[in-house]
């Protein structure tokens, strides 16, 4: 039953891709454009002993950067984009409780979004003349920070559904989801607890200096799934939560 | 009292049901439902009815499962919408915002295949019924348009087909005629009366009262958050059929008269030369007082004679007179 859902969630996402091609055209050539200012920066003002390494990290950290915002804020544009228009309700409506909808739906985007960042990827190292590792071990990486990441997109729809308008918090948050993907996890113990830290300091040592499986200690998977796990869960509780409050309030239609 | 009709295993059965919202701007409270109890058996189409702010979308969404009340319950075959709402869902579909209801961007195909696919069903399972939909209602040509380039009755039906599609034995359906043209509007009831035959069961809230009247076998008339009428449509026309009268006067009525006219009946209509009057008498001895207003004038009456209620006037006679609470007509059938 729910592969249905998830087949009809990706193939909406897919045919609103294809049918609104500029925007997509938009969204490439917006990334591509942060990428070359930066790269360009670089260039011109970094430090030639450290350049190489620092534009590779720009590439992955534009690309991670492009990903979190992607996915985190995904769901709660979903929310108040569905309330504006009407649609909200209806999928209220299907015995399908609504936050799998989501997922089905955010998982579409990601595709979506896989499809766009390998274009932007690509045109990045080509620009730059440097070509980046890819491993294996990058599924399993990606996979878990996905998952965090989902997680707190449900926490944010969970806000969207009581509140709706919540535009420019989106907008703004964009910048705490940049610190997330670029700031060291070994700074301090703490930020294990913050969401994808772990995770894309570990993409970025995939592939920016080459590390693999030995490279990567039981400990930091062990980190890494329990931090993926507990912002999931919790991010499936503070949905529900919002959402029977949003029930209760009879806030489901309004915007 | 307007008689609750017995439903033999209710398919729909709401006891009870209350809810209020908290007012924003005077940290008051609301009360838009108050104990509303009724039984919805299967097959049955039932108007829902009231003024508008009466709580009709509220007991709807209510039913949906879309607001949670503050108190009763609602349960759907069986299933508690809130406890077993999953199940419950598996028993009903909605039109609830008309055309809002569908994504613009994709085809009428489209949003056949998404809606089903949200309900857990594939594309191939629902290929020959989309078929048969589109040809039902009219839309085969229109399968691969978008929906923001169809007209609003076009997609005012479409949002149906999709609740049909969900193939369930219970369908909310929230204003479905409402701003469409009069043709369309024709189209629509004519939809609806067909889906009726498929034995379906149909909750319907319109301010059409011509559609409620055309479609529906029974309404529940809702006033100030509470049920004020619940009978056979038919019943309701019988019952206040003996009350609504015609009167032809030789001469114009005084403007002093049409004010005394007004005054004393809610349910009155006088024509623009004024020797023409219908008039509903919801009191006994309402007909002695219309009568000594003519008096008063030396009017003559020309023609008396008792007329076709439709569900309208039957509506406005109720609601005038609730004032929430349930109806006695009683004394309305005690006009000569």
């Amino acid at each position: 039953m729910y592969l249905n859902v998830l087949t009809a969630n990706i193939r909406k996402v897919i045919i609103e891709m294809v049918r609104y091609l500029p925007n997509t055209l938009s969204i490439i050539a917006t990334f591509y454009a942060i990428f070359l200012m930066l790269f360009w920066g670089i260039r011109v003002f970094g430090d030639p002993v450290t350049q190489a390494g620092n534009i590779e990290s720009t590439i992955v950290g534009v690309v991670l950067w492009s990903l979190a915002t992607m996915v985190m804020q995904g769901m709660g544009w979903q929310i108040t984009s569905e309330a504006t228009r009407g649609t909200l309700e209806q999928l209220y409506m299907s015995p399908v409780s609504a936050w799998r909808i989501l997922v089905a739906r955010i998982i579409g985007c990601i595709l979506v979004e896989i499809i766009v960042m390998s274009i932007v990827l690509f045109l990045a190292m080509l620009t730059a003349g440097q070509w980046l590792s890819f491993d294996l071990v990058l599924i399993p990486l990606f996979g878990l920070m996905l998952t965090c990441m989902m997680g707190v997109s449900l926490m944010i729809a969970g806000l969207a559904i009581v509140l709706k308008q919540i535009d420019a918090f989106l907008q703004i948050v964009q910048f705490a989801f940049f610190g997330l993907v670029s700031v060291p996890v070994t700074i301090s113990p703490w930020l294990e607890l913050l969401p994808i830290m772990r995770a894309s300091s570990m993409v970025q040592d995939v592939m920016t200096e080459g590390a693999s499986w030995p490279q990567f200690s039981l400990e930091m998977w062990a980190l890494l799934i329990a931090n993926a796990l507990m912002y999931f869960g919790l991010g499936i509780a503070l949905y529900k939560r919002a959402e029977r409050r949003a029930l209760r309030l009879g806030l489901l239609g309004q915007y | 009292m307007l008689r609750e009709p017995k439903v033999h295993n209710p398919l729909v059965k709401v006891d009870g049901i209350s809810k209020s919202y908290a007012k924003r701007s005077s940290k008051t409270r609301v009360q838009a439902v108050q104990d509303v109890s009724f039984e919805v058996g299967a097959g049955e189409i039932v108007g829902l009815l009231g003024p508008n702010g009466a709580g009709k979308s509220t007991t709807i969404k209510m039913i949906c499962g879309l607001i949670r009340p503050d108190e009763g319950s609602i349960r759907v075959n069986d299933f508690d919408n809130q406890l077993e709402r999953a199940g419950a869902l598996n028993h009903i579909s909605a039109v609830l915002e008309g055309n809002r209801n569908l994504y613009w961007r994709l085809t009428v195909r489209e949003n056949l295949e998404y809606f089903a696919g949200n309900r857990g069903r594939s594309r191939r399972s629902v290929h020959t019924a989309i078929d048969e939909l589109l040809e039902q209602f009219n839309l085969t040509t229109k399968a691969n348009e978008l929906v923001n380039s169809l007209s609003r009755g076009m997609q005012q039906k479409l949002a149906i087909a999709v609740a049909v599609l969900a193939g369930t034995e219970v369908i909310l359906l929230d204003e479905p005629t409402l701003g469409l043209d009069v043709d369309t509007g024709y189209d629509v009831r004519a939809l609806l009366k067909e889906i009726a035959t498929q034995g379906r069961t149909i909750i319907l809230s319109s301010h059409d009262m011509p559609v409620v009247q055309d479609v529906c076998e029974r309404v529940i008339i809702i006033n100030q958050g509470r049920v004020v009428a619940d009978d056979q449509v038919s019943n309701l026309l019988r019952l206040f059929a003996t009350t609504a009268y015609s009167v032809s006067l030789a001469r114009p009525l005084t403007a002093a008269q049409r004010e005394e006219l007004e005054r004393h009946f809610s349910i009155i209509t006088i024509n623009p030369q004024g020797d023409a009057v219908s008039v509903t008498f919801e009191h006994s001895d309402d007909i002695y007082t219309f009568m000594d207003i003519l008096k008063a004038e030396r009017s003559t009456i020309e023609s008396i004679e008792r007329t076709n209620v439709n569900v309208e006037q039957v509506f406005r006679t109720i609601t005038a007179n609730a004032n929430g609470e349930k109806v006695s007509v009683e004394g309305a059938r005690d006009v000569p």
